[in-house]
């Protein structure tokens, strides 16, 4: 039976500010009525890929598909030809950019913010069954994969999210990011909770510690920050004298207790982390400093046979399958790695993950990473290193290494290098490891 | 060769010495390539690393906001140029 139920778009009063655009309040009477403009000027498709970077621009262009029924395509980066082979595979889409793009390859549509009347819009209703949003995930084979998202999920996601952060008590604040709001984790939290909590969000990204210092400052509070782990490590160390923030939420890499104790200390407020990938969205937190156990948000259920686990819950249209390992205890779990990180080598099993932090437990040694290569061979495949160790050679890391693991997941080779092919959320693509690998394999030599 | 001046070459050394290029010589590089991406191939978390040795050596914060963060960013010359207009120690 189809879902008939309709829900709002927003759930702030007319009066509310919902957004601040370049440093102005945007109430929301005048938000719900440039969407309603906006999405009038549409192109007649079903969906069209939202590249806005602002995220006031970004909110508006994907507010006004919701109004018209067009489709949100969110790509997993922004490069143009990754971009147009999003495009391609939806043959009646366009993109909204700000202005146009003479590199992209791609019919364009500009998001034009000229100031409509403000006449009474009527309350804006989506139909929970609408398909808001298709977000890609870069994906193992190297083409992006599609995750569907729903308009009633996405408001029973953000529904469990605001009981857990109690976003009511920072109701007339705002939310200030650092992240973009085309992935999972910067559209629930940036674009999401804002339209469906009393909380308002600033429309930029601000990038440097001053940036965000200074965006801070000019917002409404309570202030709530939402970022990662890379940007709370730069602000910590900045220095500067910060604005009272009231929470700060990190996800897409985990975050160290030291890390999450500067940060408390830094904006004196309580530092916490969501747990989710895009298939999901956000399903549980913790508070870095509490531990290592996450709580499920309520209603969030992990159904588990030998440590693999699927994700149940209202806002999932399906059992969904996660790619960590995970342990369960009463009241929460402890996150054991990545499925996929689970490397077999000479019948002996063990997480890449948790070897990784073996390398990175050595004193020097500031960062690695370990691949697997071969592992369809018989004994299981080779292990190789990338490590940022200036101070240190080759064989140091090595000869403490062996005194941390079986030798049989000894890398080979270990090159050192100057830094790792970290994205812009900290993440280390393994297409980009191995090119670097090959580099260094056809460079020169130097191992 | 070197076309560099003295506070290009104490920048351009400054950046070697933050993000740990191990491979190049500040007089090798080159004045008007651009930093990111191509030329040394930096991506945006060294741009926050390099921020910070920038805040800590010059004594400012840079920012992003304004519109000339593309062009003080395009190069090791314009980035010197900015810190040389801004630097307070």
């Amino acid at each position: 039976m189809k879902d008939e139920t309709l829900l709002p778009l927003t759930l702030h009063a007319p009066q509310d500010i919902v957004a601040w655009h370049q440093g102005q309040p945007i109430r929301c009477v005048e938000f719900l009525a440039q969407a309603a403009a906006l999405a009038a000027t549409l192109p007649a498709a079903r969906h069209a890929v939202n590249l806005c970077e602002d995220r006031y621009l970004f909110m508006l262009a994907f507010a006004a598909l919701l109004l018209r029924g067009q489709v949100n395509l969110l790509p997993p980066n922004r490069a143009s030809h990754v971009v147009e082979e999003v495009a391609a595979a939806f043959p009646d889409s366009y993109c909204l950019v700000e202005r146009p793009q003479a590199d992209l390859a791609v019919a364009q549509h500009a998001v034009n913010l000229a100031l409509p009347s403000l006449a009474v819009v009527a309350p804006a209703l989506i139909p929970a069954a609408q398909l808001a949003a298709i977000i890609f995930t870069s994906g193992s084979t190297g083409t992006p994969r599609p995750h569907c998202k729903y308009w009633g999920d996405l408001v029973r996601g953000a529904a469990r999210a605001r009981e857990r952060f109690v976003l009511e008590h920072y109701v007339g604040g705002t939310i200030v990011a650092t992240v973009p709001p085309q992935h999972m984790y910067g559209l629930e939290s940036t674009i999401l909770y804002p339209l469906l909590s009393g909380l308002a969000v600033h429309g930029g990204r601000p990038f440097f510690p001053e940036d965000l210092r200074q965006a801070l400052n000019e917002v409404a509070v309570p202030r709530v920050l939402v970022t990662t782990p890379v940007h709370l490590r730069a602000c910590v160390a900045a220095g500067l004298s910060w604005p009272d923030v009231s929470l700060i939420i990190s996800a897409t890499a985990p975050l160290s207790a030291e890390l999450a104790a500067a940060a408390e200390q830094a904006f004196s407020c309580e530092v916490r982390e969501v747990y989710g990938c895009t298939e999901t969205g956000a399903i549980a937190s913790r508070r870095t400093l509490d531990g290592p156990r996450w709580y499920p948000y309520t209603g969030v259920q992990l159904h588990c046979s030998e440590g693999r686990c699927k994700a149940v819950a209202d806002f999932l249209h399906e059992p969904t399958p996660l790619n960590d390992v995970i342990e369960q205890h009463a009241d929460g779990f402890i996150l054991l790695g990545r499925d996929s990180d689970m490397v077999n080598i000479g019948g002996k099993r063990a997480s890449l993950g948790d070897l990784n932090q073996r390398l990175l437990s050595i004193p020097g040694v500031q960062d690695a990473a370990l691949l697997l290569l071969d592992a369809d061979s018989e004994r299981g495949g080779r292990l190789c290193a990338l490590v940022v160790a200036p101070q240190l050679t080759e064989q140091t890391i090595l000869d403490a290494l062996r005194l941390r693991m079986d030798e049989v997941f000894l890398p080979r080779p270990l090159y050192r290098v100057a830094r790792l092919p970290r994205n812009d959320t900290g993440k280390l693509p393994r297409g980009e490891l191995l090119a670097l690998l090959e580099r260094l394999r056809t460079g020169d030599g130097l191992q | 060769m070197s076309e560099l001046t003295p506070v290009e070459l104490e920048v351009g050394q400054l950046i070697i010495d933050t993000l740990n290029l191990e491979d190049i010589a500040a007089a090798d590089i080159e004045a008007e390539a651009p930093l990111f991406r191509e030329g040394l191939g930096l991506d945006s978390i060294d741009a926050l690393e390099l921020a910070l040795a920038i805040s800590r050596q010059y004594g400012f914060q840079l920012r992003s906001d304004d519109e000339n963060n593309a062009r003080i960013f395009s190069s090791l010359r314009a980035l010197a140029a900015h810190i040389a207009a801004h630097h307070v120690k």
